[in-house]
């Protein structure tokens, strides 16, 4: 029992390579690939809905000043069949997210990766990056 | 024997980590090797009325190098790959066997302008055959002697097949999946649709086609775990030959759909430019 545990999470890094990604939309109609963002916060919200699961992180600068950002993943199904559940990240999670920002300036993101801090665990995103050209 | 494998495949499901409810049910149909394990080599089975079985749920193979030369890749350390065919039908095809129409070739190019944004697919309309059966969700066969049925996870859309001789609609109202007649052709399930909406998009990249396509699709299992889909585009509005290529599809075993529903939180169509 403990052996699967630890490969299920072991495998998630061999997953990355084999899982396919919906792309209900065109990646490079909404985000810019050449505005790559990271930060590093505490999840405020998680919407684990189709088509695509969102989570929010509050990310304070060198000011204090605190910035709500919303980071997109790709749909559920395709989490779950990656490993993910619907508990995996939850409000208060520190999360460090590398992102692509979005073409006409919101504070929201497709997320390329995403690492839990408390573990160091990377987690697969589901992003729709580089599908639809 | 069968008992064994049956007990074995039990233990190897409580042993699996927590999934979403009904998603791993072990399936009774299947052949297992000593192991447990579906034995995905096994020759296809065959319905009750002797036909060969395509019923299953399947998801197309992937495409190592699905992404057309010249279209920018982000370095992702999510490590895409995508379904072959999703993004480009005409990968792999001499270019004079994918020869546009001046119609569609300047509908082709409008479409590549927008990046997308304009694919019905993108606003969560479905996809459209043939292009759900290539999109990274999978599909449920299920098979009746005069009746196929395939649920798409895809917009949680079905697709009837009927095999019983009728005659094809007269005048179809356009629509998302067609109206699509079946029979059999020995081992090989001979597939053709009419009255296909010429909104939906081939492929990612916006491969056109017109209402007056006639796709044909050749269903053929050739074991257990591989279904085989020689698609034939038969548009001459759209493309000065007819297109044909194969989409690889390979079964996934002991599990089921789940629900998709576009609408549920769309929230990228107010952000497009």
């Amino acid at each position: 029992m403990k052996t699967k545990l630890a490969l299920r999470f072991a495998g998630i890094g061999l997953l990355l390579a084999t899982i396919p990604l919906i792309a209900h939309h065109s990646f490079y109609a909404e985000f810019d690939a050449d505005k790559p963002i990271k930060v590093t916060g505490a999840v405020t919200k998680v919407e684990w809905e189709n088509p695509h699961a969102w989570f929010y992180v509050d990310v304070r600068d060198e000011s204090g000043k605190v910035t709500n950002w919303g980071f997109e993943l790709g749909s559920p199904n395709i989490l779950l069949r990656a490993g993910w559940a619907r508990s995996t990240l939850k409000i208060g999670d520190v999360v460090t997210v590398e992102a692509s920002r979005a073409k006409n300036g919101a504070n929201i993101a497709n997320a390329k990766g995403v690492v839990l801090n408390r573990t160091g665990q990377k987690l697969f995103t589901g992003s729709s990056q580089g599908t639809t050209p | 024997m069968k008992s064994i494998a049956a007990a074995a495949a039990g233990l190897l499901i409580f042993a699996a980590p927590a999934f979403a409810q009904w998603a791993k049910v072990p399936d009774p149909s299947l052949p297992r090797t000593r192991d447990g394990k579906p034995n995905l080599a096994a020759p296809a089975p065959k319905a009750q009325d002797g036909k060969p079985d395509l019923s299953g749920m399947w998801t197309q193979e992937l495409d190592p190098n699905g992404m057309p030369p010249g279209i920018t890749t982000v370095e992702s350390i999510t490590g895409f790959v995508p379904p072959r065919y999703f993004v480009d039908i005409t990968a792999g095809m001499k270019p004079e066997d994918a020869a546009m129409t001046p119609w569609a070739a300047d509908l082709f190019s409008q479409r590549r302008a927008g990046r997308g944004k304009n694919d019905p697919a993108a606003h969560c309309k479905p996809h459209g055959v043939p292009a759900i059966s290539v999109a990274p969700l999978p599909y449920k066969i299920v098979q009746t002697p005069k009746l196929v049925l395939i649920l798409y996870e895809g917009e949680s859309v079905f697709r009837q097949i009927f095999l019983d001789s009728r005659r094809p609609v007269e005048d179809p109202q356009p629509r998302f999946l067609g109206y699509s007649t079946g029979k059999w052709d020995g081992d090989t399930l001979v597939v053709d649709t009419i009255g296909l909406t010429d909104k939906t998009w081939l492929d990612a990249l916006g491969h056109p086609h017109s209402d007056a396509l006639h796709l044909t699709e050749r269903f053929r299992r050739s074991t257990v775990g591989n279904l085989e889909i020689e698609v034939t585009i038969n548009d001459p509005k759209a493309y000065v030959k007819p297109l044909k290529y194969t989409l690889k599809a390979s079964l996934v075993p002991d599990e089921d759909l789940l629900e998709y529903f576009c609408a549920e939180n769309e929230k990228d169509v107010q952000h497009y430019q």
